[in-house]
């Protein structure tokens, strides 16, 4: 493994973990391992104390909430996700995007929890909790606190965490009646990296096609997924069709610098951004009008 | 399946080869009971970790080993000038000056010259304590400029990598064949291309390089347990280095978890390795991690090619090209510059073109050594070549398809005699185009491509790559580079042996990497032997101590099928020779009357003589008192044989002679969708049609046609390796390098003839490399979605971003190409 040498415990409940993460310094949670271990292999971060929380039953439920929303462990894996009848039944695109993370032998390890926590920009699952509102819910010895998915992710590896809290769980809001979710990538390759992305949730009005409400998360354009305000704004009151989405889309990251890398400059990055954009839009828009958003409209959306 | 047995059975029996029968391999290696370098190791050893540049180009001022020794668990510390000290010779040069001036010794010595060189390696009782002390090797660099343009490294006023030599450029040299002056002069077009690039990249093997080295203080014996490719290559570069001879070698090879040619880069690790065990006095296992690959163990050539001129007549007959060719050799002279003639074995590509002339240049700059790669060196000519037909075809408004036709070497031009006087051996590039059209449904796609117009947002492109797969070496080659090289030929060993109670044992002196080379040896041999195929046992992998090898062993440059089967057929023979004069002693017959069949020697006609193969071993091994002498002195019932290709000396002053013994050759056709807003590049079908003469197993053969096609098609569209203005690797792991996985490659469609060799033992070619045609395919198919009036596809790896730009590009911007017609009517080319 070629590791640094570093102590591992496995606490029994979440209180005891909640006390070593509080207790130890240079503790810090494992959970599928997937981001973390790299990371400590490729030595850019360092831990004194491995804190094995995988097999904490009380993080690996999925479980619905009165509303008709999901309340998922922090703990549950991208494979759990996808194949979650209840996951599937209100949240389809959430499924989807976990269905769609590397390949299944991580997905078989990889969870929610770390996913969001690692906070790395090109995770696939910040930009879709940010669309869809969802809420983290944070824990420590002391206290309990809920932190709204968009104030979550403060940067490059960075979130709102503080010493010795851990995410225990994901509440995703319902979905209500004729409100669609969708999720564009330009990914490098299949089920790789994504250059661009981005996340919308819309609603619709109870009668025609007008957008009552939107949530567009751009991820790739900054170190974290970022809620486009201008796209938003002109795409409540707007006609859901391509043309006037297109067209609100138009000014997605304005004022951004996406980065410059190998795989495209940033003025590309800029354009694809709303051509992402552009694309969940629509998709959410086909899930909104099918009427129920785990329906075979979403499925034919795109590459999520 | 049934052995006929009985009289006149010769024919009968000959029936293994040819058939696609299950891999002898499979059952190991599925099972998880392969032996890779990583499962073994030495009681006692040591675990080493090399300390490598952060710089792309440095001196080194100081190296302070001193607090990684202080560490416990650590056994001991090589620094480059201290193995340099330890050493007689740099590695040996292929290049003569100035190209042989850039000595390379096992680890760095006075300057780095590129991100990852080694600058000393460490020893100790754990790989994680190697690496922790590794880190406490404290070096201080001062660092100079980066050399990392390839064109730019030639010119005088660029920073030099090596002070000694006076300049960047290894070699350079012109290849000038017919008379391409004259051919400009009087084509009826000349087509004008500013610049092609063929890009860096790997074909990134899932096991990474490694090798247990134990040098035997005791006996001077250098055991080297590794998965190097060409093991007697390596004994050869490293031996006089540091001061081995061969027959103090034993290397070994197990199962190799691919190797593509990269495995022949790291013999300077191994090198190293050998000091480090010699000074620490016990065995040492050195386990390469994949970014430490991505950065030091070897890329693929990259090569610019400028100013292409390219004179065409008005039928779409192309005379020949003329161009200037940039490679970059990287860091350090590990194969190269053996490179800048290797291409030259398919000079004028599938086609007839008659005036060729090639300014080729070499250069070191400060990126990663390249060493061969899946399609070494001819893959980027050939992609050239395939750039050139489509960009006539589309400039002069032909037909892709008609310009190949028009082209190509025909079935009845072979053997066909290049400009440079290599001999294309046998082939029908006309009917295997036609196959991969009709398996791609290229006709439909079309008829597709022109109802979808303009403004769906999406395009479909259809591209052809037409390629050979030369192999089997003339090794003379090398003398085009340097005359004074003592090399020319090419060949392989085996030991096909009776065993005591009569088994059939197989030694080659080859590397299998899952080319299968334990079932089609056991093939061709059990058809000599007239036994079945489960009956012959085949070493994995090469050993030293069995004696089956010469200069030339090992596994690569798509030789397998001709000179390793070439070997075990002779030594096949020579057996079965012997089989039959013993059993006519034994069973009181002439030898002619003897038939092998089915594990017995027989008297044909006669049930009752017959006698088993382990009372003919017994015979010899157990039970020999009162053999005659004679018959004792020519039966041993071991047989060796070298198999040697027929070749003569090449030409270094004309350049010229046969570079290759066989032309395996492919063509792909595929389609592809572009997202105009994205340029995304989506594969909607693709066909491959390989000729590789006859075939021993068909299926292994369609194994490796489609390993080559997820190659080039992730070289095309998903792997690239590059380095920024400073020389750092902005690919140095899979999370920046998409290696491409079974959901980016398509369903592969494969077509098939069998244009037998007139030239090999069995009529087979060798093949493997593919010669690089997805990329030439998908490149041909982006062209042509980006259209007629749109630039040129000039760069062999395609994101997104790039094809965005191709489709976008302001309509006033250079387009990359230009033709200059002759005025009056057109004329019809003269043969």
């Amino acid at each position: 493994m070629l590791l640094e040498e570093v102590e591992y415990v496995r606490p029994t409940n979440l209180e005891d973990a909640l006390a070593v993460l509080a207790d130890v310094d240079g503790a810090a949670p494992l959970a599928g391992g997937q981001s973390l271990v790299n990371v400590l292999k490729n030595r850019v971060a360092s831990v004194d104390l491995l804190v094995d929380i995988s097999r904490l039953a009380e993080l690996r439920t999925i479980k619905r909430t009165p509303g008709g929303g999901l309340d998922v462990g922090a703990c549950v894996t991208y494979d759990e996700l996808d194949r979650s009848p209840l996951v599937r039944e209100s949240h389809f695109t959430l499924g989807e995007v976990a269905a769609h993370i590397e390949d299944q032998q991580i997905r078989n390890k990889g969870t929610i929890g770390g996913n969001c926590c690692l906070s790395d920009p090109t995770n696939n699952l910040p930009p879709i909790l940010v669309a869809l509102d969802a809420v983290m819910n944070l824990r420590s010895t002391s206290a309990r606190r809920s932190v709204q998915a968009a104030e979550f992710f403060k940067g490059y590896f960075a979130t709102a965490l503080e010493s010795g809290e851990l995410l225990v769980s994901v509440t995703v809001p319902p979905m209500p009646a004729r409100s669609g979710a969708g999720y564009a990538s330009l990914l490098v390759a299949a089920d790789a990296k994504a250059m661009a992305r981005a996340a919308a949730w819309i609603q619709l009005g109870t009668g025609g096609l007008t957008i009552t409400s939107a949530r567009v998360a751009l991820a790739r354009v900054a170190n974290v997924p970022v809620r486009d305000a201008g796209v938003e704004a002109r795409l409540v009151g707007a006609e859901a069709s391509d043309a006037a989405v297109r067209d609100a889309c138009s000014v997605a990251a304005e004022g951004l610098r996406p980065i410059d890398d190998v795989h495209g400059s940033s003025h590309y990055r800029l354009e694809m951004a709303r051509v992402m954009a552009h694309r969940a839009v629509m998709q959410a828009v086909d899930q909104a009008t099918a009427g129920r958003n785990g329906s075979e409209s979403a499925r034919r959306g795109g590459r999520a | 399946m049934t052995i006929t047995k009985g009289p006149g059975t010769e024919q009968a029996i000959r029936t293994w080869s040819g058939r696609s029968i299950p891999r002898k391999e499979d059952a190991r290696l599925v099972k998880g009971q392969g032996s890779f370098v990583d499962d073994g190791g030495v009681q006692g050893q040591g675990f080493a970790w090399f300390v490598r540049s952060p710089h792309a180009h440095a001196r080194i001022v100081s190296i302070d080993c001193a607090p990684a020794l202080e560490m416990e668990g650590v056994y001991a510390v090589l620094t480059g000038e201290e193995a340099r000290q330890q050493c007689e010779t740099p590695f040996f040069a292929i290049a003569p000056p100035p190209g042989s001036l850039m000595a390379e010794w096992p680890l760095a010595v006075g300057k780095v010259r590129y991100q990852g060189d080694a600058v000393a390696v460490v020893l100790a009782e754990s790989r994680e304590t190697a690496r922790d002390a590794a880190e406490r090797v404290f070096v201080e660099y001062e660092p100079l400029p980066a050399v990392v343009d390839t064109v730019a490294a030639a010119d005088p006023t660029t920073p030099l990598l090596y002070d000694d030599a006076g300049t960047n450029v290894v070699w350079r040299g012109v290849f000038d064949y017919g008379d391409v002056d004259w051919a400009l002069e009087n084509a009826d077009h000349v087509v004008k291309i500013d610049r092609l690039h063929f890009h860096r990249f790997t074909s990134a093997p899932l096991e990474c390089n490694g090798a247990v080295v134990d040098y035997d203080l005791g006996t001077g014996v250098v055991n080297v347990m590794s998965n190097y490719q060409m093991p007697m290559f390596a004994s050869m570069v490293i031996g006089p280095t540091i001061g081995v001879p061969i027959n103090k070698f034993n290397f070994v090879t197990k199962d190799i978890g691919g190797a593509f040619g990269i495995k022949i880069g790291f013999f300077a690790q191994i090198a190293a390795l050998a000091l480090l065990s010699k000074k620490a006095g016990r065995a040492v296992k050195w386990t390469e991690y994949r970014t430490e690959h991505m950065l030091t163990a070897g890329h693929g050539n990259e090569r610019t090619f400028l100013d292409i001129e390219v004179p065409v007549m008005s039928d779409g007959t192309i005379l020949g090209v003329k161009v200037r060719a940039f490679d970059d050799a990287g860091a350090y002279l590990h194969y190269e510059p053996l490179g800048a003639v290797i291409w030259s074995q398919v000079v004028p590509g599938c086609y007839k073109l008659k005036h060729v002339r090639v300014d080729y240049t070499e250069v070191v700059t400060n990126k990663c050594p390249t060493v061969p790669n899946r399609g070494y060196s001819r893959m980027q000519h050939l992609w050239m070549i395939e750039r050139i037909i489509d960009i006539v075809a589309k400039e002069l408004r032909l037909d892709p398809v008609d310009v190949r036709k028009t082209n190509y070497v025909q079935p009845e031009d072979y053997p066909y005699r290049t400009p440079n006087d290599c001999v294309y051996d046998s082939g029908d590039l006309p009917r295997s185009l036609d196959i991969a059209l009709e398996l791609a449904h290229a006709e439909e796609w079309r008829a597709r491509q022109r109802e979808l117009g303009t403004g769906s947002g999406r395009r479909i492109g259809i591209g052809i790559g037409s390629t050979l797969d030369s192999g089997t070496n003339n090794f003379g080659q090398s003398r085009i580079i340097n005359p004074d090289l003592p090399f020319s030929g090419n060949g392989e060993a085996a030991i096909v042996k009776l065993d005591l109670f009569g088994e059939v044992n197989v030694n080659i002196g080859t590397t299998p990497q899952g080319q299968g080379h334990e079932t089609t040896a056991a093939q061709v041999t059990a058809d000599i032997l007239g036994i079945a195929p489960d009956m012959v046992t085949v070493s994995t992998g090469f050993n030293q101590a069995n004696n089956s090898y010469v200069g030339f062993s090992g596994t690569y440059a798509s030789q397998f099928a001709v000179s390793g089967l070439g070997a075990v057929m002779g030594a096949a023979e020579k057996l079965r020779h012997q089989i039959v004069k013993l059993a006519a002693y034994a069973l009181r017959a002439a030898e002619e009357e003897i038939d092998v069949s089915d594990g017995f020697a027989r008297v044909r006609g006669d049930e009752n003589r017959a006698i088993p193969f382990i009372g003919l071993a017994n015979m010899v091994y157990a039970n020999n008192a009162g053999l005659p002498a004679e018959l004792l002195s020519e039966v041993d019932l071991n047989a060796r044989y070298v198999y040697v290709p027929p070749f003569e000396v090449p030409d270094p002053v004309t350049k010229t002679g046969n570079l290759t013994l066989t032309y395996a050759s492919q063509v792909h056709v595929c389609v592809v969708e572009v997202d105009e807003e994205t340029g995304e590049v989506t594969l909607l079908e693709y066909a491959a049609v390989d000729d590789c003469g006859r075939r021993i197993n068909p299926m292994i053969v369609e194994g490796q046609v489609h390993g080559a096609t997820g190659l080039g098609i992730a070289a095309a569209l998903y792997e690239s390796l590059d380095y920024d203005a400073s020389g750092q690797l902005q690919q140095p792991s899979f999370y920046e390098y998409h290696a491409a996985t079974a959901l980016d490659i398509p369903h592969v469609d494969c077509g098939s003839i069998e244009s037998a060799s007139p030239f090999t033992p069995n009529g087979a070619k060798g093949m493997g490399e593919g010669g690089g045609a997805p990329l030439h395919a998908v490149c041909s198919a982006i062209q042509d979605a980006v259209g007629g009036d749109g630039p040129v596809v000039a760069d062999s790896h395609n994101h997104w971003a790039r094809v965005h730009e191709l489709l976008h590009r302001d309509p006033t911007a250079s387009r990359g190409v230009a033709v200059t017609s002759r005025e009056g009517p057109p004329r019809v080319a003269q043969s």
